[in-house]
């Protein structure tokens, strides 16, 4: 594996249809690292992914693949000639081949024979555990099914980079968890680096080993999961990553982030008690104090009524910078 | 579709009506047909079957079809691939442009290419080149595979519209595949069932086609079914002539029942099945600027040669005094027009838009009724059978309706009237249907539970989504009226003779100037509701796409 980065997009420009989508982002994904798109929907996500692809021509800056120029050099690189493979959020089967031959076709544009290709498909199927969906058409398919699909196409290309868009955005809630398992262990055991859009905080900090914030076409942050949780640059990248409530800092120094983790109920802060939520696990307690108001988790089940007065403590507080916070 | 499978009074009171109407208007004709046959013919039938001429023409009409069908799918194929690139310069006026061909009347593009590349035509007198095969079967087969193209390309471009979405062809590019090989493995193979549909569509209306063959064939004395039909039936009085017509109207019927029937059933569910038409397609991926330059260059020039050079030729020679004068501005005139615009051909330009606008108004009820019924199980059944009525020879439907009720209606407008509405009811009932099924059947039901009835849930949820497709559908089969000849040819009667009948008469008399006249006023009759359809569809594409969804920054209004 070289040490070039796997990707690398430097002060990338794309308009579309007129409007300018992505304005001057530049990124660097490793070898092997995961770094995780996230942003809500009409961020540029799919565009970045789409121009590191091929399927969009930038209209400034460069794209660069394992060291080498795909794009801002002259005529851009077709995308069957980069190095990658693509996990679409619609997934993108074609309804006129069996699953079979849709993990076999990367294989036959590499110039293997029917049933080589066919062999090393059924192969890539067994190890995802989908083997037995081999004959079936797309129109066949749970929309799960169609997804592991769609990525055992991707595992045939044998890429370096990985490019996932969205690829849970349509699925159920324990099919996602399935799917994302599945995507971790293969991942694993290639050790291709990968770039993953999504508007799922959760996934994208459980996922990644570095996340990228965007917003209306531009980076707001990129760091570990734990940074852009922990130390986000504004409220918009506070938000994006998780549950925030913002209160006043005791010292009268400005705003605070707080985490709903990162206070606790029993204190000296009065407070009152807005509103109890059970989820389960633990329980969230909305409580407004002279402070602001802000969400407290605790273990269990809730232990308050509402409108009761309760007392709080500040574990922990990461002060927002700017207006907007 | 409306939801709501039970039958309820109203629909299948519904489906008697569509039931009762189709079986007035094609099923007795034809049985009657049958009849006539059957029983006039006796031995004869099998004479007349053998007989020379007529072998030849049913022989001739087979080969042209067959020959049209595979010249034209590589045309209209070629047309909706490229004109699926949004990056083609130009495209907005490429997708009208090439539908030109469809919108002129067929007789009106036939003799156009006479007047452009004939003896004594425009470039026989510019540059001394003249084709002597344009009469002639060469020439008929041209014409038509140009007059075909565009239906192929409206056919295809529809099924790639709601087949290749551009992530399928981008995931085949992701995988390893070149262009080339995309369009071979990927968007060919998804279009398969529409481009099939189009051969056998091209294949039938060739069969019955009359205009172009009756305008460049028949001076050369190369004859099909449908302008054997037509000599047979001006012959009048004979009555061999007579039973061979009524022969071949029902052969003609026969071999396009038995072509399309087993193509309906096999890919009827195929296009059926296929996910709604999305927003138009964008690029698959990026291509050389120079590759959709050339594309564009291509295209101007086919329509160029194809469409503009004959127009222009026919709309020139409507101006030019005399014969074998250069059409220079020097010699231009209106006296065609002065001489052509009399009260005989105002009053039939008015016959015939009025005939249009009522057969229009009626189609769209019968459309409209058939697409409510459609909604039922047995309505499918209804729907094939009113598609089949698109691919009747017209001649055929003219014999048939001539015979059954020609006794009290021979040569009244009425009776072309009631050509009209069998020959067309397709033509309305397609776009309304398309538009119900593309109505989310849950917007009617938040309807119904926010306490409209069902009437008014109609009217207040689906009109409004559903209007263009009304609009649509009306100016189509006004359209297709007003240019309509090969039924009214044999339909009309003193006093009720159509403005494309005229048009016919005069140029079978040999009227040069006055023909050129005729058909230009009769291409600007079309133009203009044709103009006004294109907006029509374009809005209802528009629509359709929806709105561009961008909703930056959506989070940061939360809290």
């Amino acid at each position: 594996m070289s040490a070039e980065p796997a990707v690398e997009v430097a002060d990338l420009v794309v308009q579309y249809a007129g409007a300018m989508v992505l304005r001057g982002v530049s990124l660097r994904v490793q070898p092997g690292e995961v770094l995780a798109l996230l942003g809500p929907s009409g961020s540029g996500k799919s565009t970045l992914l789409h121009t590191v692809a091929g399927f969009l021509a930038p209209s400034a800056g460069t794209v660069r693949l394992g060291g080498r120029t795909v794009a801002g050099n002259g005529r851009p690189l077709p995308p069957e000639r980069r190095d990658l493979a693509v996990v679409f959020q619609n997934y993108a089967l074609w309804p006129h081949l069996s699953a079979l031959d849709t993990v076999a076709y990367p294989a036959r544009r590499r110039g293997a024979g029917r049933a080589q290709a066919r062999r090393e498909a059924l192969a890539i199927m067994e190890r995802l555990r989908i083997a037995h969906l081999a004959d079936r058409r797309p129109a066949e398919l749970s929309g799960g099914e169609q997804q592991r699909v769609g990525l055992a196409r991707a595992l045939a290309r044998r890429p370096s980079v990985y490019l996932f868009d969205e690829p849970t955005a349509h699925l159920d809630t324990h099919v996602r968890g399935v799917f994302l398992e599945e995507l971790l262990a293969r991942r694993r055991d290639t050790g291709a680096a990968a770039v993953y859009a999504t508007h799922d905080a959760e996934e994208a900090l459980g996922l990644a080993d570095r996340v990228a914030l965007l917003r209306d076409g531009q980076l707001v942050q990129v760091g570990t999961p734990q940074q852009v949780y922990d130390e986000p640059v504004d409220l918009f990248a506070a938000r994006l990553t998780g549950p925030a409530s913002v209160i006043d800092a005791p010292d009268g120094s400005g705003t605070l982030l707080v985490r709903p983790g990162w206070a606790r109920l029993g204190g000296p802060v009065e407070a009152e008690l807005r509103g109890v939520w059970f989820r389960g696990p633990h329980s969230d307690h909305l409580v407004r104090s002279p402070l602001g108001e802000l969400l407290i988790r605790e273990a269990g089940a809730p232990r308050h009524q509402v409108g009761a007065r309760v007392g709080w403590t500040l574990v922990h507080g990461w002060p927002l910078a700017g207006p907007d916070g | 579709m409306p939801p709501g499978g039970t039958p309820t009074p109203a629909r299948t009171s519904a489906t008697v009506a569509v039931l009762a109407v189709l079986a007035v208007l094609v099923a007795l004709p034809l049985l009657r047909l049958a009849q006539v046959v059957w029983q006039d013919g006796d031995g004869d039938v099998l004479r007349v079957i053998g007989s020379d001429g007529l072998g030849t023409a049913a022989r001739n009409t087979v080969v042209l079809a067959s020959g049209v069908t595979l010249a034209a799918v590589p045309i209209g194929v070629a047309m909706a691939l490229v004109l699926r690139r949004p990056d083609l310069p130009g495209r907005a006026f490429w997708r009208a442009a090439v539908l030109l061909p469809v919108v002129v009347p067929d007789f009106v593009l036939g003799y156009s290419w006479t007047q452009a590349y004939a003896r004594a035509g425009f470039t026989d007198t510019l540059l001394g080149l003249s084709w002597a095969g344009l009469l002639g079967p060469l020439g008929v087969w041209l014409v038509l595979v140009v007059n075909a193209a565009p239906l192929v390309y409206l056919v295809v471009a529809v099924g790639l519209a709601a087949r290749a979405e551009p992530d399928l062809e981008r995931a085949a590019r992701v995988s390893g595949a070149g262009s080339v090989t995309v369009l071979r493995t990927i968007t060919l193979r998804l279009s398969l069932p529409a481009v099939s549909a189009a051969a056998v569509l091209v294949f039938v209306l060739t069969l019955g086609t009359f205009a172009i063959p009756q305008v460049l064939g028949a001076p050369a004395g190369f004859s099909t079914v449908t302008t054997r039909i037509y000599a047979d039936l001006s012959i009048g009085g004979d009555p061999g002539s007579f039973l061979e017509a009524v022969t071949l109207a029902l052969l003609l019927v026969l071999v396009a029942v038995a072509c399309v029937a087993p193509t309906d059933a096999f890919l009827g569910p195929r296009l059926r099945a296929s996910r709604p038409a999305d927003a138009q397609g964008t690029p698959s991926s990026p291509e050389r600027r120079a590759v959709r330059r050339a594309e564009a260059a291509g295209l101007a020039g086919y329509l160029f040669l194809t469409v503009a050079l004959p127009l222009a030729a026919l709309l020139l020679s409507s101006v030019t005094g005399a014969l074998g004068v250069p059409p220079t501005p020097g010699n231009w005139t209106v006296d065609h027009f002065r001489q052509v615009l009399t009260p005989r051909t105002v009053e039939a330009l008015g016959r015939s838009v009025g005939l249009a606008g009522i057969a229009a108004t009626l189609l769209v009820g019968l459309g409209g009724l058939v697409a409510v019924v459609e909604s039922r199980r047995a309505g499918r059944a209804t729907a094939s059978l009113i598609t089949l009525t698109l691919v009747l020879p017209g001649s055929t439907l003219a014999v048939a309706l001539l015979m059954t009720y020609g006794r009290w209606l021979s040569g009244t407008l009425t009776l072309i009237l009631l050509a009209y509405l069998a020959k067309l009811w397709a033509f309305a009932h397609r776009p309304i249907a398309g538009a119900l099924d593309r109505l989310p059947p849950d917007e009617l039901r938040a309807a119904r539970v926010s306490g409209a009835g069902a009437l008014t849930a109609v009217r207040t949820v689906a009109l409004r989504p559903l209007a263009p497709a009304l609009l649509g559908a009306w100016l189509i089969c006004f359209l297709t009226a007003l240019h309509e000849v090969t039924m009214s040819s044999l339909l009309y009667g003193p006093g009720s003779e159509t403005l494309a009948v005229v048009v016919l008469n005069s140029e079978e008399l040999g009227r040069k100037g006055p023909t050129a006249a005729l058909s230009v006023v009769l291409a600007l009759l079309v133009v203009g509701p044709a103009l006004v359809l294109w907006c029509v569809l374009d809005r209802l594409r528009t629509r359709r796409a929806g709105p561009p969804t961008v909703r930056a920054g959506g989070i940061a209004h939360v809290g």
